[in-house]
């Protein structure tokens, strides 16, 4: 029982974000899987359920406050929320001259405002239950940069930030408050990804090999990183980054 | 030989034409200044059309010259008119400095959402919207040179700057990814200033109680002494603008008297 009382999960549906939802579970939180895709929320909330985990679904847009502010609630409402995983994100792929409006909109609203809206609802029950840890899923991409994702750097890159500014601004509140950043891993948006390139285990070798450690991240390596900063085991590490991406943002930054 | 430009450090943008928002005042003002000194044609862009104007003025009293143009960067179409009406005037354009944003301070739980996607919207997608109008002419008037204004709170976190620090940071990384997407035609640099004693700063200062601590305050911070000029941070935009900086491109310049190297 590392992790007690209730843990939000957005993005918890699938990917990265469902395997935190296990972990988190199997560390012995209730967790809500708030996520935009509702069948695969419940579906994983179920599941949790099964296996004998507290558990709740909620449909979850995380650019609408009213949805956030309801996924804050369902937490309340299991007990006390000590645990925010801002995992919910899109990515995208398209140089800055051809990068529409819509789809920079869709970026950073997912990406950057909604961490931001998810932080604002749950922050305060965390002050106001005695502490607290947030989260937040960044990137390599919000370390480093690769052509071709102005949108998605950009969101990330602040992200960051927005994140060193909260943990600072809840310091004395026992909240705190750290991004991992995650390079390439055998899952979720990265395997959708690649399952569309002509070769997908040649593109998936390429990825790897851009790295020091020349392998993919694990989602069970990601899910370390966030019990480990959710958990008392880092009560003394806010305002912090976490590269889980085998060396890959050291050699470039 | 070093294949390195030969450089008239008299007039180190001869000819050029550089369009320059929030120079209506401030950084942006001295910037443009400095700018129609060195030889280039100045675009002054502002929301605030009397000190558009008034920057105008300046310049030509000084022999340089400049049109004034009236663009509210928060938003996307004035932001293409922007660029258009630039190219139409002066049929080129070699330098994009995107100075203007706002700063508005609080802390993320009080930020409403309004705040946020003005602060998102002025200080960060106003500048991809720019960029992606003006790359087409930068890429095909044989290259060019983007500066983005974040600032020493895009570097570090801190307190009461949410939405703002947030937007700076994230600009940081879309000017790194300029730099490597449209590199070698165009460089693309920020720069970060910290505290800089501009008329904006000095608005904010008169709301502020207790004032002149906090001035002593901020200044005991900052290692060279003093808060910053906006002259200061128009010399580091013109290294930037002009081909001295050749070969600096993805990096961030600070112009905060050592502040964030402290931090």
């Amino acid at each position: 029982m590392t992790i007690p009382g209730v843990a939000i999960v957005t993005g918890g549906a699938a990917g990265l974000g469902e395997a935190i939802a296990h972990r988190l579970a199997d560390e012995g939180a209730a967790v809500v899987v708030a996520d935009v895709d509702a069948a695969g929320a419940r579906r994983v909330a179920e599941a949790l359920t099964r296996s004998g985990a507290t558990a709740a679904a909620v449909p979850c847009d995380v650019t609408r406050g009213a949805d956030v502010e309801q996924a804050t609630q369902v937490a309340a409402g299991l007990g006390p929320i000590r645990v925010l995983v801002c995992s919910a994100a899109v990515e995208s792929r398209q140089s800055v001259i051809e990068c529409t409006d819509e789809e920079w909109q869709r970026v950073l609203d997912v990406d950057l405002k909604g961490p931001f809206l998810c932080m604002r609802a749950a922050i305060p029950h965390m002050v106001a239950n005695g502490g607290g840890s947030v989260v937040a899923m960044g990137s390599t991409l919000g370390l480093i940069v690769a052509p071709g994702h102005p949108a998605y750097c950009a969101a990330k890159g602040g992200l960051v930030n927005l994140c060193k500014q909260a943990a600072i601004e809840h310091a004395g509140d026992n909240v705190r408050i750290n991004v991992v950043a995650p390079s390439a891993t055998d899952t979720g948006l990265f395997i959708r990804f690649s399952a569309e390139a002509p070769d997908p285990e040649a593109l998936r070798r390429r990825i790897a090999d851009l790295n020091p450690m020349h392998r993919l991240g694990t989602a069970r390596e990601v899910c370390d990183a966030v019990v480990f900063l959710a958990s008392d085991a880092a009560s003394y590490t806010s305002g912090c980054v976490i590269p889980i991406d085998g060396a890959l943002a050291a050699r470039r930054m | 030989m070093t294949g390195a430009p030969v450089l008239d450090f008299q007039r180190l943008l001869p000819d050029k034409v550089a369009l320059i928002t929030g120079s209506g005042s401030g950084q942006g003002r001295a910037a443009a200044q400095l700018f129609a000194d060195h030889g280039a044609r100045v675009v002054v862009v502002d929301i605030n059309d009397e000190g558009a104007a008034e920057t105008v003025q300046l310049l030509e009293e000084h022999g340089g010259e400049g049109m004034a143009l009236h663009a509210d960067v928060s938003s996307r179409p004035d932001v293409d008119r922007m660029v258009a009406a630039a190219v139409e005037r002066y049929g080129r354009l070699d330098v994009l400095y995107n100075n203007a944003a706002v700063q508005m301070s609080g802390r993320l739980v009080d930020c409403t959402e309004e705040d946020w996607d003005l602060t998102i919207a002025t200080n960060l997608s106003a500048i991809f919207w720019a960029c992606r109008a003006a790359l087409p002419h930068l890429l095909e008037d044989g290259g060019g040179s983007i500066i983005n204004t974040a600032s020493t709170l895009g570097l570090i976190g801190s307190e009461g700057y949410a939405a703002y620090g947030a937007a700076k940071a994230g600009l940081v990384l879309l000017t790194k990814q300029l730099a490597v997407e449209y590199g070698p035609a165009v460089r693309a640099n920020v720069i970060a200033p910290g505290s800089i004693d501009t008329p904006r700063f000095r608005k904010v200062l008169e709301k502020t109680p207790g004032a002149e601590q906090f001035v002593d305050g901020l200044r005991r911070t900052i290692p060279v002494g003093r808060l910053g000029r906006a002259e200061d941070v128009a010399a580091i935009a013109l290294f930037l603008a002009s081909d001295q900086s050749a070969y600096v491109s993805g990096a961030v310049v600070p112009a905060d008297g050592g502040l964030a190297a402290l931090r």
